[in-house]
């Protein structure tokens, strides 16, 4: 054993004997700390297309536009009765309600359920499928009773010079 | 040459941050609260400096 290491070159048919290899793959505290980091950085770098697409969101970018279409005056819609018109699209059909002086609301009449117009009740206060008795809350377009579990899609109006205009409508949500 | 774990511990605390806002971000985003996903995605964001500048004062003080 102690001779070995005086002879130049040793005298060994091995070449690895100078490659210690025992600590190579410990993870020590500067490594670990390393990771550490480097899991920071994936974080960081994963969280940006979120914050894009919630500031595409707020921006209003990801919206669709539709051509304001005027759906009816209002002296011809008295307060607590409802109008069909189609939006946006001419086969569309949707459903304008007054509820008040000056709250409109219209949603999208086809049943979320199998696509029957729904209909606005007056004496009952709230939207009525007939075809399978589905009911959606009025101020909201979400279903209260029956088959139907997706609320109707909103349409987003505008009162301008007496008349009720359709802007736009809600993302529908599957 | 006492080795300073401080370091590792308060990595170990901005990893759990990240996950912490992560989750907040994704939920925030499907809860459609854009503002709160931004605040959360800004946050994860900033913890990466700070990761960066916590190894670097511990792998040089105590190593």
């Amino acid at each position: 054993m102690s001779d070995k290491n005086n002879k130049i070159p040793f005298n060994e048919d091995n070449y690895t004997h100078n490659i210690n290899r025992n600590n190579e793959r410990k993870l020590d505290r500067r490594g670990f700390m390393k990771t550490l980091v480097g899991a920071a950085g994936v974080f960081a770098v994963s969280s940006l297309p979120w914050g894009v697409l919630a500031a595409k969101e707020l921006t209003g970018l990801g919206d669709k536009k539709y051509p304001k279409q005027k759906i009816t005056d209002v002296s011809a819609l008295p307060i607590g009765d409802a109008v069909d018109f189609s939006f946006p699209g001419e086969h569309d059909s949707a459903i304008l309600i007054r509820l008040s002086e000056n709250k409109y609301v219209a949603y999208q009449n086809a049943c979320t359920h199998l696509r029957c117009p729904v209909f606005w009740k007056k004496d009952e206060g709230e939207m009525i499928c007939p075809c399978h008795h589905g009911k959606f809350d009025v101020n909201s377009g979400e279903p209260t009773a029956g088959p139907p579990r997706r609320p109707l899609p909103e349409i987003h109006v505008k009162v301008e010079n007496g008349a009720v205009y359709a802007v736009g409508v809600k993302r529908y949500e599957a | 040459m006492k080795r300073s774990y401080l370091p590792v511990a308060l990595l170990l605390a901005v990893l759990m941050l990240n996950i912490i806002f992560t989750q907040y971000m994704v939920h925030q985003y499907f809860y459609e609260n854009y503002t709160n996903t931004i605040i959360a995605a800004v946050i994860n964001v900033i913890l990466f400096p700070v990761a960066l500048l916590i190894y670097k004062k511990g792998v040089n003080v105590h190593d």
